[in-house]
């Protein structure tokens, strides 16, 4: 079993990494003072992902996700599953950007044993954590697998393992199987009902199977229409497909 | 300390000329300056940088090239601190500068010539109790040949009346003092009345409606959709005095016209505002033109433009169109939407808005920027589709329209 070792001098280069990022970046908490400041144009525009293949997964990795989230949310007739509606690429995006280096997390110690309600615990940041336990499980599978890999099994054998690590019966390395579990089924389901323009949730699939009309604010029109349905489509960050039609 | 000494005994040369202690008479015309300087907006022009109030230097983009404001602060070496008083009733009243340089008409003197030599006196009076400030304009952006100040003169012939303001004594003396007020200090046609291809007023469309810096200086006319024709008197006041009224709010240039000037007016000529500008007509009792008033049936795109319409405006605009009155403009029935020219409607869902804040209405309200979001052809569609639903009348807007529209505005801004 590889023992996970975290150097001193890792520490230091993460935490120095993270220093220059932040200074790339102004302050974002400023005092205001007199009249609230406008400027035509201006606006605090989300950030849509770069299309295209995987910016963080490695090819090995990225068959292990993708075939990971594939049963966490599988298709189904209900509708398309989180593989089908990008979450592979929403996690790696994540991954690649500030959720993976936890630039906005307390990330130096004491490490000592926190309990769940005291939220993320790993002295990784995620993207750490997921290239970590991703390397583990293979290697765990293969031992068991005849040198098999997680996505070339069979789908009851991968609900199996999954549930293993679940129920916190897989280590992985030091890392607990339980804890990258978790954090994948969170992150697998955030990616699949997140707004389009993050990388998951493509086309508002989510969205349309749950009956969620997406980033809307105002209600008024239908509040008084009881035991009716609400007959507007989802809309995301980036609008939807008639924004752009024709008649 | 060496070069500061001329300065100090020039500026008490002023101050003891001028009389340090004012007698009764010059505070009154002083403080009487003090409102027409506010009446004619001289502030906002004139100014560049607020700490250097009434310096000058701020550029006046006209379609021929920018034109640097004067520093009209006492100052003697750059501003007007060695003008005559007959000096500075010329350049009010003929556009001629002290130095006998012609003036260009972006300084509106073809409106000032209106205003009495007694008004005049009193702006002048109170301009000189201001801190001098040595700033010196940088040069105006003019091509040849309109960077000789000398082609204004045959301009002048063409298009300058000089002369006194005569009042109609057919109408009543509040009228007049309306009158007085928007012809003269005021200068409202600078922006509301269209130009000719020289920069002239088209006095048959006094008041229409006219494009000037990127917007659209909405029509004045007592014309029921693009006009003041559905406003009342009192909704005219409002909408001076306090930046907002149940019909729509002020934003872009107007902002500033309410701001440093109309809010600044008292009641009564506030009211004689009101009821000269109601009293213009509207387009039937102008001579009839052919571009203007046609309706065009809604286009193809208002399909995209009532799903943008209802994701994105609704919730302050209302579906129906009615907004929140005094808060969010109703866009129904809204002249501003309506005009023949839709350049304010484009440019305010490009860049956004803000309403102007008023002593009376202190905490202004602002309409997000879409131009990050929504592309050339969407936004044609909603601005076409607020100007044809819910009974309005404009011509539809093309993506070409608002893409010419968001180059300009992204090339200014740069």
């Amino acid at each position: 079993m590889e023992k996970i070792a975290l150097s001193r001098r890792q520490i230091l280069a993460g935490g120095a990494a993270a220093a220059v990022v932040a200074t790339e970046r102004p302050a974002s908490a400023h005092s205001i003072k007199g009249e609230v400041p406008w400027a035509p144009s201006q606006a605090d525009a989300p950030h849509a992902i770069d299309p295209g293949g995987y910016i963080f997964f490695t090819p090995q990795e990225a068959a292990l996700i993708e075939a990971a989230v594939a049963r966490l949310i599988p298709a189904d007739d209900l509708g398309p599953g989180a593989k089908e509606l990008g979450v592979p690429t929403f996690l790696d995006r994540q991954l690649a950007g500030e959720y993976g280096r936890a630039e906005r997390w307390y990330m130096l110690g004491p490490w000592r044993q926190g309990s769940d309600n005291q939220g993320y615990q790993s002295r990784l940041t995620p993207a750490q954590l997921y290239r970590y336990a991703i390397k583990q499980l293979d290697a765990h599978v293969s031992s068991i697998k005849d040198g098999r890999r997680f996505a070339n099994l069979a789908t009851e054998d991968q609900d199996a393992l999954l549930s293993d690590l679940e129920a916190g019966k897989v280590d992985l390395g030091g890392v607990s199987g339980k804890a990258f579990f978790d954090l994948l089924l969170q992150n697998t389901i955030e990616g699949f009902f997140a707004d389009p323009i993050y990388g998951g949730n493509r086309n508002m699939e989510a969205w349309r199977m749950i009956g969620f009309p997406g980033a809307r604010y105002d209600y008024r029109d239908f509040v008084a229409k009881h035991g009716e349905r609400f007959p507007l489509p989802p809309v995301g960050l980036q609008g939807r497909p008639a924004w752009s039609s024709k008649g | 300390m060496r070069s500061a000494t001329p300065f100090l005994i020039a500026g008490l040369l002023v101050a003891t000329s001028a009389g340090l202690v004012f007698a009764d008479g010059d505070h009154a015309q002083i403080e009487r300056g003090r409102y027409l300087v506010s009446a004619g907006d001289c502030y906002a022009c004139h100014t560049a940088d607020p700490s250097k109030p009434f310096a000058g230097g701020r550029p006046l983009q006209t379609p021929f090239g920018a034109i640097y404001s004067a520093n009209i602060t006492p100052d003697r070496q750059t501003g007007i601190g060695a003008w005559s008083d007959d000096d500075f009733y010329r350049a009010m009243h003929e556009g001629v500068s002290a130095n006998g340089e012609r003036l260009y008409p972006a300084f509106p003197y073809p409106y000032y010539t209106h205003v009495t030599r007694g008004d005049v006196l009193a702006i002048r009076a109170y301009l000189q109790t201001l801190e001098p400030i040595a700033n010196a304009p940088p040069r105006n952006k003019l091509p040849f040949p309109l960077s000789e100040r000398a082609v204004m003169r045959p301009w002048n012939w063409m298009f300058f009346d000089d002369g006194a303001f005569h009042p109609d004594p057919s109408k009543s003396a509040s009228w007049n003092r309306g009158a007085y007020l928007v012809e003269g200090l005021g200068h409202c046609g600078a922006c509301h009345t269209p130009k000719n291809v020289l920069g002239a007023d088209m006095d048959d469309k006094a008041l229409a409606g006219g494009t000037i810096e990127n917007w659209f200086a909405p029509n004045l006319g007592a014309d029921l959709r693009t006009g003041l024709g559905g406003w009342s008197e009192a909704d005219v006041i409002d909408y001076l005095k306090t930046g907002r009224n149940s019909h729509d709010s002020a934003t872009g240039p107007m902002s500033e016209v309410i701001q440093y000037s109309t809010s600044q007016l008292n009641d009564e000529d506030l009211h004689a505002v009101a009821a000269y500008l109601k009293d213009l007509p509207g387009e039937a009792g102008r001579v009839p033109s052919s571009a203007s008033g046609q309706q065009t049936s809604s286009s193809g795109l208002s399909g995209s433009g009532e799903a943008i319409f209802l994701d994105q405006c609704s919730t302050c605009h209302r579906s129906n169109g009615e907004g929140t009155p005094t808060v969010f403009p109703p866009l129904k029935g809204n002249a501003n939407v309506q005009q023949a020219d839709a350049t304010t409607v484009i440019r305010v869902i490009l860049q956004g808005a803000r309403t102007t804040p008023t002593d009376a209405r202190p905490t202004p309200f602002s309409m997000p920027a879409f131009d990050w979001k929504l592309s050339d052809a969407q936004i044609a569609a909603v601005a076409t589709y607020v100007r044809t639903a819910w009974g309005n009348v404009a011509e539809s807007v093309s993506a070409d329209d608002v893409g010419k529209l968001r180059r300009t505005l992204h090339a200014k801004a740069e």
